[in-house]
């Protein structure tokens, strides 16, 4: 029994045609199911739990990155396949899985290719892609046994799902990519910059101030010291043959 | 034919210039180091110390290409490259050595196994020559021979 979660702005004129499309194409498959649009006055935590309790087995998510980064956090601590049609800007995590945009991704859901795929947990939150900070004099402990220690202008990047300065990271190899940056300003030369690259499976950043770390799925705001971990396999998507890792 | 997606690399950890890495740091893919070490450094694969890195460890690789400071030993399997710009300050144990001139090496070294070597022979077992008992023996043949000789002769 399939699900729908509709991204609250394809209620809008622009994607009546397509979403009209998505549907009749969702019905020609068998795959159609009950929609549900995503609402602030919606609680969807206790809508899916009901729905789970009658025998939805998966859930399809319509809408951008933003909006699987919102559903991916109430999701995963269910036992269910999660499913995406990418419609809208921004679609980057469907590029990754390799699921086509639009009414194309009804195939790709049809012919129902499931990869069980890692997710990282940052201070009690999950993400599916990335998380982003920067600064300077911050303190890396990784795996609790080495430490790194940044300093002048940097910008890390703590990937699961990516695709970040011509590296794939694979979201099943039960570890987590950490991208560090460091820029060099020059007065009248080109900024030099330098980069790393650690794979480590438990992160801790720390720093004498208090450093946002930004989701990327979501835009969602966490402040340091943060711990940053892999959780291996936590959850089952429905991916394409043209996927990343 | 032709893949339109990036391929996942083989597992490759790099610690870049501006990082500073204090602690044990092991992995199960190649290193490339060109920032500063402390503490360990051990890896199933290959190691590359780039020229300005330096390293405040001792080492574990399969193979390794040394160009920058290594301070601490070093322990690899295979094929351990120095070139011309590589220090180490330390003991070396390693498969095969390629040393580059100009490359700086303050230790001790050892190469290959202890299979390579070839048994020691038993020498206790050899008898000791009593080089003064065979100058007696040869004197008394010597008249025996002159005797045979003369004999000889007569019989001609």
């Amino acid at each position: 029994m399939y699900y729908y979660i509709y991204d609250s702005d394809l209620n809008n004129k622009k994607y009546n045609n397509l979403v009209s499309r998505i549907e009749t194409r969702l019905t020609d498959l068998g795959i159609n199911g009950k929609i549900n649009y995503l609402s602030f006055l919606k609680n969807i935590k206790q809508l899916l739990t009901e729905e789970i309790k009658r025998g939805v087995k998966t859930i399809i998510i319509v809408g951008n990155d933003q909006t699987i980064g919102k559903m991916i956090n109430i999701i995963a601590d269910f036992n269910v396949v999660v499913g995406i049609i990418p419609v809208g800007p921004k679609n980057k995590i469907a590029k990754f899985l390799g699921v086509p945009e639009g009414e194309d991704a009804c195939d790709t859901l049809s012919s129902r290719l499931i990869e069980k795929i890692d997710l990282g947990l940052v201070n009690n939150y999950y993400f599916l892609t990335s998380i982003e900070s920067g600064g300077g004099d911050i303190t890396i402990e990784c795996d609790n046994s080495y430490i790194i220690n940044l300093e002048g202008d940097n910008q890390i990047n703590i990937s699961n799902l990516n695709h970040y300065d011509e590296t794939a990271c694979s979201p099943t190899d039960d570890t987590l990519d950490v991208f560090l940056k460091n820029i060099e300003k020059k007065m009248f030369k080109k900024n030099k910059s330098s980069f790393s690259h650690i794979k480590a499976k438990l992160i801790r950043i720390t720093s004498n101030k208090l450093i946002p770390i930004l989701l990327s799925d979501e835009r969602k705001i966490i402040k340091t010291p943060a711990n940053i971990k892999i959780v291996p396999k936590k959850i089952k998507l429905i991916v394409g043959k043209k996927r990343i890792f | 034919m032709f893949k339109e997606n990036p391929i996942v690399n083989e597992t490759e950890t790099i610690i870049g210039p501006s990082v500073r890495v204090e602690g044990d740091f092991v992995t199960e893919g190649n290193i490339i180091v060109e920032g500063v070490i402390c503490g360990t450094i051990k890896t199933l694969k290959n190691l590359r110390v780039g020229s300005k890195s330096k390293i405040y460890a001792n080492v574990t690789a399969e193979n390794a290409l040394v160009s920058g400071e290594i301070q601490g030993n070093i322990k690899v399997r295979g094929k351990l490259e120095l070139t011309p710009t590589a220090k180490v300050f330390g003991d070396i144990k390693v498969g095969t050595l390629l040393v580059a001139s100009g490359s700086i090496i303050n230790g001790k070294c050892q190469m290959g196994s202890e299979k390579d070597k070839s048994p020691k022979p038993d020498f206790s077992k050899q008898v000791k020559i009593d080089l003064e008992a065979k100058d007696n023996q040869t004197e008394t043949e010597k008249p025996s021979q002159e005797k045979t000789k003369s004999k000889l002769r007569v019989k001609k």
